[in-house]
């Protein structure tokens, strides 16, 4: 039984960070209709971020949120201006293949650079609380994980509220649902993309941080977190930024219940085929409205 | 105030629109019918900035707008409001208010003007914070006008608002069109419904197979054969 609760809690853990991750591609999705399959390597840049401020400046990874989210925020726009900005003009489905494309190809110099920058070693970061946990009863909550879920709720709700309450948040929703009818509204929505696409490297950055610290990192981890990323979009649905979060917790509970019941090697396998079951028969998600 | 000369829309090779000419002066309320297929929402998503030309000028206050942007069309003052009712339909009725004074000169007034809007449909005011998706059809053609209106248009084009209408709704539509008219706004109607839209403008232009086949003031092409039997008969 213990062993059982002790599962979920780690599959929460590991699933908030799905969920922050499919957060910044559903964004990035949802207005842009771009799919952006180097968001994993975005990710991983903002692991690295991290770990050179934690290593090389003496930063508290906590504290290098900030820095690491800007710095992501600005990549992002370099990005968006030498990439993506082509493509966004096009009708919705050569967005997509245009982007895939782009995007494979970003991650493959994303990766090689990696590699040759920083070696193929696997790295995290251990700081004097990185140990730190507190017991209550039979399960164990780590200190640095638990912080990392707090973490993507407040990001969570930070973003619902620049949604639903501001003007610009407000032209974000307005251009997800109809970019021709947004333009007619006045809306320049070429600015519109660049907030988009600077806000979901900036929470691939974020996801970085909580990766490096909660877990590890090493060149190779962006596929991984593209596809949690997109296995999670797909269970979620779009449109609902807390389904997005929770669809990742889902994730995150159902890998590690299933990894206890027939062992690790299948871990991976769960959310594929949540995937499958999902595109099949529910392909609008858990909590995506008619638009998904 | 708007001016299209000689315009030609393609899409791809085959072309839709052919030398249309017409004009819209200040303060006037022009209508434009003809058949379906006829290629009157084409020229205006091409005035829209929406569809490139393939030749042809459009003017807006005596200044181009070719090329231009669709936001910065709007900004200018010229907005449409597209058919089928076209609101954001998972945004609320407010936001959807809201959204409409994005452009800068109308994002400063954009309270007062909600209360405009809110006097001329106060039927907006009761749903504001319902979703857009949750109104019925007329309710929908309001707020896509109201939408339009929180920018503050010069000139408003208006793209078959009594399409899929009840008859009692149409003509409450079509007053406030004339009472915006009244405003200072200029007009320009896009419109199957010929009698109505020939009874509400001052002139009229009949367009058929992507040409302007006949124009005139609204009281003769009531009275002209030709239009009596292609749009006026039933």
């Amino acid at each position: 039984m213990s062993s059982v609760l002790q599962s979920i809690l780690s599959g929460i853990l590991v699933g908030a960070i799905y969920g922050l991750a499919a957060l910044g591609l559903s964004l990035a999705f949802g207005v842009l209709k771009i799919l952006n399959v180097a968001h994993g390597e975005l990710i991983m840049v903002g692991g690295y971020a991290t770990f050179f401020m934690f290593t090389l400046l003496g930063v508290d990874p906590f504290l290098s949120m900030a820095a690491v989210f800007a710095i992501l925020v600005v990549l992002g726009l370099g990005l968006h201006t030498f990439l993506f900005r082509h493509i966004v003009t096009l009708d919705e489905e050569n967005r997509i293949k245009n982007s895939l494309l782009i995007g494979f190809g970003l991650t493959l110099i994303l990766h090689t650079l990696a590699v040759r920058l920083f070696s193929a070693d696997d790295r995290s970061i251990f700081t004097d609380y990185s140990t730190l946990a507190w017991t209550v009863g039979p399960v164990r909550f780590p200190a640095v994980k638990v912080a990392g879920l707090l973490i993507a709720i407040v990001a969570v709700l930070l973003l619902e509220f620049f949604l639903t309450r501001t003007y610009w948040g407000k032209a974000l929703r307005a251009t997800s649902e109809d970019w021709v009818m947004a333009s007619l509204a006045g809306i320049d929505i070429r600015r519109v993309y660049f907030v988009a696409f600077a806000l979901s490297a900036g929470l691939a950055g974020l996801t970085g941080v909580l990766i490096s610290v909660g877990f590890s990192i090493n060149p190779s981890i962006g596929l991984q977190w593209t596809l949690k990323a997109l296995i999670v979009v797909v269970l979620a649905g779009l449109g609902s930024i807390p389904g997005t979060l929770l669809g990742g917790l889902l994730l995150g509970v159902a890998e590690a219940l299933s990894s206890l019941q027939f062992g690790g090697e299948y871990r991976e396998i769960v959310g594929l085929v949540l995937f499958l079951i999902f595109l099949s028969f529910r392909p609008q998600g858990l909590f995506g409205g008619r638009h998904a | 105030m708007l001016t299209v000369t000689d315009l030609q829309v393609a899409y791809g090779e085959i072309q839709v629109v052919w030398d249309v000419s017409f004009s819209v002066p200040e303060g006037s309320i022009v209508a434009i019918i003809g058949p379906n297929g006829a290629g009157k929402s084409t020229t205006l998503k091409s005035i829209m900035g929406l569809l490139p030309l393939k030749a042809g000028e459009i003017s807006f206050r005596s200044e181009t707008i070719v090329g231009a942007p669709s936001y910065e069309i709007v900004r200018a003052g010229l907005v449409l409001v597209p058919e089928a009712r076209a609101t954001f339909s998972t945004l609320t009725v407010l936001e959807n208010l809201e959204l409409g004074a994005f452009s800068e000169r109308a994002r400063p007034h954009r309270h007062e003007t909600i209360g405009q809007v809110f006097e001329i449909f106060p039927i907006l005011k009761d749903r504001q914070s319902q979703s857009a998706g949750t109104l019925s059809g007329g309710e929908r053609q309001m707020l896509a006008i109201g939408k339009a209106l929180m920018a503050k248009p010069e000139l408003l084009i208006l793209d078959e608002p009594s399409l899929g209408l009840a008859p009692l709704v149409v003509e409450r539509i079509f007053e406030v069109i004339e009472e915006i008219n009244r405003q200072g706004v200029s007009i320009l109607l896009v419109e199957q419904n010929a009698r109505l839209s020939l009874e509400t403008a001052h002139y009229g232009y009949v367009i058929e197979l992507g040409r302007i086949v006949n124009e005139g003031k609204t009281e003769d092409l009531l009275q002209d054969s030709r239009v009596q039997d292609a749009y006026l008969s039933f």
